[in-house]
């Protein structure tokens, strides 16, 4: 078909400047097979959903078809298995052997809940923590708590994350204390419909993971939905949210809890934040370079700021940018419409390098294995 | 899904290379931005400089507000031929609003223009570009042209408006040269939709794929601005004061111009737009996109403005209701069998994260 021949030829271009990005030295490329894996949910053009994996040297690895829609991929600490997490208001989890792509388990919620999207296993490789809706008091946050029995999960039970809606769930650098994004938005089952935009409560929390509460903080606008995080070495936390208040109003949309301070707005210039269209979806740190990431898929735009001074690194243009995870000299950022690209950031100038990977249809959350 | 993954890359590179201003793609790219892009954005920075220049001239006493509201009508129309073309600077951060701010469900416009006049009423176009994105555009200008509240002919209201009227008509003035300075620049963005890879696009398909989505966003932005007056949010219920353009009747203009510029996307100029690059079996699919835009031309004229008086009566809801039919086919279409047609892949995280 024509269309193919295009795009083929279109890649082939691509695959051009590639040799060349190759020859300049990233190593990531260079050495083929000691590529990192990126694992993601995908969906074909027919809608179909897959929980993927690919080296970000574009080699697949596999591509397992399932049944939901998932969001958020978390692996094993010991095991070479990952949980592939369903996406908000999903029922299924899918628990995938990363060698071969092969279906392990499908983990599917309790009565009157659904997961979030979002989980994380503890260092012990024994405890698996899922934020999840109760639906029956439609909000209250909960995470399920489940025990890995071999390489198959059990519930195990289950305790609050002392908020509403929850998201994602992210471990603090000493893996006890669990950080928490409460989106503040009351939702159904098998419903995406906000039910009390004009009385949201969104917070971050941080918690023991016996359930034990340690704090709770919020940021100025009560419409902001804290959702996702990323956690430095060092404890520093970043938030993304999305403002679900009116477009015109100019909203905290990356957020920063250092050590020992307050959670509060990140230095973010109000032209950037007028970019991102009140919506960010994933936030990514880079310990080394201590910098941040943010991508804005209704904006499309990705961002990248030093952490520790808030200068911007990268300000670009990215349709429906989506995924983004560190690798060795930089980030990687996948995309739901156009090509996947690594950024070299120990550059002064960073210019996008577009990778074989296929392009489009990547769900909103890269996991580098 | 997967495609497989393309053998021996690198020679095909090579051989591609030496010829790649025959990928079709990037020629349409290249040939939409020159050809239809950049002559709008030039008719619209045109527009805006008489605007700026029109202010200046009514609020000295050198010309009427017929001429005044004329020289809005001819921005007005510029802007709205500009939406199916908002891609690169005009659609990031929140420029378009700087131009226009609709929807205005709660007469904001009326209300921060009434809060400005008082609280700077001597306004400059630099202080108004850090005023709210409400009071510095098209929507602002028209409410102190053509309100019903305001008498321009009175002495002491023309003095109130003025300063805001001739700051807002230097504020486009200048927003509209610096996107088209924009655009121009090396590694500007006619540049980055004729040569690729480039910073914004790693290929031509990435270019086309952006051009279309820019086309389909403006077309469901046309049934809005149709569909929301029509009451078709609000349970049948007519909003006329919900409309683009209400104050001067220009609604309907409006949505002709950005209809009649989508159209010059998908059929180009000498056939170098979207539908060139539908290869020959796909001819069924063309000519019911020709057909779909020439049904909606023809429903559109059939209108006879203003929108407020049609919404008024039973059978002008029912002309309006088979015009925004219309409209909804060209939309489905593009979104649909043109977007599958091209191989591209519409908002899919943008339109539906999480």
């Amino acid at each position: 078909m024509v269309t193919d021949m295009l795009r083929r030829q279109a890649l082939a271009l691509g695959s051009l400047v590639l040799s060349a990005c190759t020859l300049g030295g990233w190593t990531l490329l260079r050495k083929k097979g000691e590529s990192p894996l990126l694992l993601s949910a995908r969906d074909d053009s027919d809608g179909r959903h897959y929980a993927v994996g690919y080296r970000v040297d574009g080699t697949r690895v596999f591509a397992t078809q399932v049944a939901q829609r998932c969001h958020d991929i978390i692996d094993h600490p010991t095991l070479s298995i990952a949980l592939f997490v369903a996406r908000r208001p999903g029922t299924e989890s899918y628990l995938i052997d990363l060698r071969d792509g092969r279906l392990l388990q499908t983990i599917t919620s309790r009565p009157n809940r659904h997961f979030y999207g979002h989980a994380v296993i503890h260092k012990s490789g024994e405890w698996l923590y899922a934020t999840e809706n109760d639906t029956t008091d439609p909000g209250r946050g909960l995470l399920g708590v489940y025990r890995f029995n071999g390489e198959r999960l059990e519930h195990s039970g289950e305790i609050p994350t002392h908020g509403i809606g929850p998201h994602q769930v992210s471990w603090m650098p000493d893996g006890e204390t669990l950080a928490v994004a409460n989106g503040g938005i009351r939702t159904e089952a098998e419903s995406r419909v906000e039910m009390n935009l004009d009385a949201m409560e969104p917070s971050l929390v941080l918690m023991q993971r016996d359930g034990t509460l340690l704090s709770k903080e919020t940021l100025s606008q009560q419409m902001n939905s804290v959702r996702h995080m990323a956690i430095a070495r060092d404890g520093t936390i970043v938030a993304g949210q999305q403002f679900m208040g009116p477009s015109h109003e100019s909203a905290e949309l990356l957020a920063i809890k250092r050590p020992g301070q307050p959670f509060q707005a990140f230095p973010v210039a109000e032209q950037q934040l007028q970019a991102m269209a009140h919506y960010t979806a994933s936030v990514a740190i880079h310990n080394e370079l201590r910098l941040v990431a943010l991508t804005a898929p209704r904006g499309n735009r990705f961002f990248i700021w030093d952490l520790d001074s808030g200068a911007v690194k990268l300000d670009a243009p990215l349709p429906d940018c989506a995924g983004v995870g560190a690798v060795a000299d930089g980030f990687v950022v996948t995309s739901g419409q156009g090509r996947c690209r690594f950024y070299d950031c120990r550059q002064n100038t960073l210019a996008p390098q577009p990778l074989e990977l296929p392009a489009g249809l990547w769900d909103n959350h890269l996991h580098l294995v | 899904m997967f495609r497989p993954k393309l053998l021996f890359t690198g020679l095909a590179a090579l051989a591609l290379g030496a010829c790649a201003p025959s990928d079709p793609q990037a020629v349409t790219s290249a040939a939409i931005a020159k050809q239809v892009i950049l002559p709008t954005y030039s008719r619209w920075v045109n527009a805006d400089r008489q605007l700026a220049v029109s202010a200046l001239a009514y609020c000295q006493g050198k010309s009427d507000l017929d001429t005044a509201r004329a020289d809005f009508l001819h921005a007005q129309k510029a802007w709205a031929e500009l939406q199916p073309l908002l891609i690169g600077p005009l659609a990031e951060g929140n420029r378009s609003w700087q131009v226009q701010f609709w929807p205005d469900k709660k007469n904001l416009v009326g209300r921060q223009v009434e809060q400005l006049v008082t609280a700077q009423p001597q306004i400059t176009a630099e202080a108004l570009a850090k005023s709210s994105v409400v009071v510095q555009g098209l929507s602002a200008y028209e409410y102190i042209l053509f309100d019903a509240n305001i008498d321009m002919a009175a002495a002491d209201q023309k003095a109130l408006y003025c300063p805001l009227l001739t700051a807002i008509g230097e504020r486009q003035k200048n927003l509209a040269e610096e996107i088209l300075n924009s655009w121009n620049s090396t590694d500007g963005m006619l540049a980055q939709l004729s040569k690729f890879p480039n910073q914004r696009y790693a290929d031509s398909h990435e270019a086309i794929a952006e051009l279309l989505r820019v086309q389909v966003t403006a077309l469901d932005t046309l049934k809005k601005k149709l569909g929301t007056p029509l009451g078709r949010q609000s349970k049948g219920v007519p909003q006329p004061f919900q409309a683009d353009a209400w104050r001067s009747k220009a609604s309907l203009s409006s949505l002709q111009a950005s209809l009649a510029s989508a159209e010059t996307v998908w059929s180009g100029v000498d056939n170098k737009g979207l539908r060139g690059l539908l290869p020959a079996e796909q001819k069924p699919l063309a000519d019911k996109i020709d057909a779909a835009y020439a049904e909606s031309r023809k429903q559109l004229a059939a209108l006879k403005p203003p929108l407020v008086e049609l919404l008024a009566t039973e059978q002008g809801r029912q002309q309006l209701n088979a015009f925004y039919d219309s409209l909804n086919v060209v939309h489905r279409l593009h979104e649909g069998e043109l977007a599958k047609a091209l191989g591209i892949q519409l908002g899919f995280n943008a339109n539906d994260g999480d």
